[in-house]
């Protein structure tokens, strides 16, 4: 079913990844520093493929830690940190997506992510498996709609509970689990489509 | 004899289907799940310096921020 329908070829097993997200040298604190080392490839992650836009995902992921920089003493530490970002990413594309949304034109999304890749990547051959693998998740993404854009999104990151995606969506555990279970196949028809 | 080498041949290219598919599956990652393929797709996906750059100027003229009130009391760290 699902299973096997996801199926990528590559050459490469998946053993490596990109680098690590270098920690700025001084982000105001040390602290904040670190906590934007650990947070920044969730939270850009999420806004590009949301998004389907590298430059806005760029400026996204930017506003979102301009915007937990000035609030960091407003965190209660109900939630963790990762989730509490993800709350202001949430809202921050969401309302991003609702202004442009009337006037969407097609943006050749990915050329800008892999003109950046090329530099950090050892073989052609690479870039060009990478690209394709990323066109074809955006594409499908793009077919979804926003409510299962977003949950597959967040239950990809491992941090995250079914209830704490549940709290993020505004959705009990249960619904969260039977949402995905129809984004998933939704997805998966529309990987097949473009392979 | 001819019947031996012949079954000796098949063996053979049983053999090496049997190794060329072992190559394949081991490098043909597989996804079970659309989260699976996403956090692959996650992992490879760099965030651009630019992003931490263009904070650092950002803030450069902020005040530090301040430690959730929480943590300042019970000296933890935001995790």
């Amino acid at each position: 079913m699902v299973q096997s329908a996801v199926k990528t070829l590559m050459n490469e097993p998946p053993t490596e990844s990109a680098p690590a997200t270098p920690a700025p040298a001084d982000l105001g604190s040390e602290e904040f520093s670190r906590l934007y080392a650990e947070n920044s490839r969730a939270i850009y992650y999420l806004a590009l493929r949301y998004l389907s836009d590298p430059q806005k995902a760029e400026d996204a992921t930017h506003d979102v830690f301009l915007k937990a920089f000035r609030k960091l003493d407003q965190f209660r530490g109900e939630a963790s940190f990762r989730t509490w970002l993800y709350r202001i990413a949430i809202n921050h594309c969401q309302n991003l997506r609702q202004a442009w949304h009337d006037r969407h034109v097609f943006s050749n999304a990915d050329e800008a992510l892999w003109e950046n890749a090329a530099a950090q990547t050892d073989s052609p051959l690479r870039i060009l498996e990478i690209k394709e693998l990323g066109e074809r998740i955006q594409q499908a993404l793009d077919g979804l709609s926003d409510e299962y854009r977003l949950l597959l999104l967040l239950v990809a990151d491992e941090e995250l509970t079914y209830e704490q995606v549940g709290a993020l969506v505004g959705q009990s555990p249960d619904a969260v689990r039977g949402k995905l279970h129809r984004a998933r196949k939704a997805f998966a028809v529309l990987f097949n489509q473009n392979a | 004899m001819k019947h031996q080498s012949k079954l000796s041949q098949e063996q053979q290219q049983a053999r090496q289907a049997g190794a060329e598919h072992q190559a394949q599956s081991q490098a043909t990652p597989e996804f079970a799940h659309a989260e699976e393929l996403l956090r692959y797709d996650a992992k490879q996906t760099p965030v651009p310096a630019a992003i931490a750059q263009r904070l650092q100027k950002s803030t450069a003229d902020l005040p530090a921020p301040k430690s959730p009130w929480w943590k300042r009391w019970l000296g933890g760290t935001p995790r």
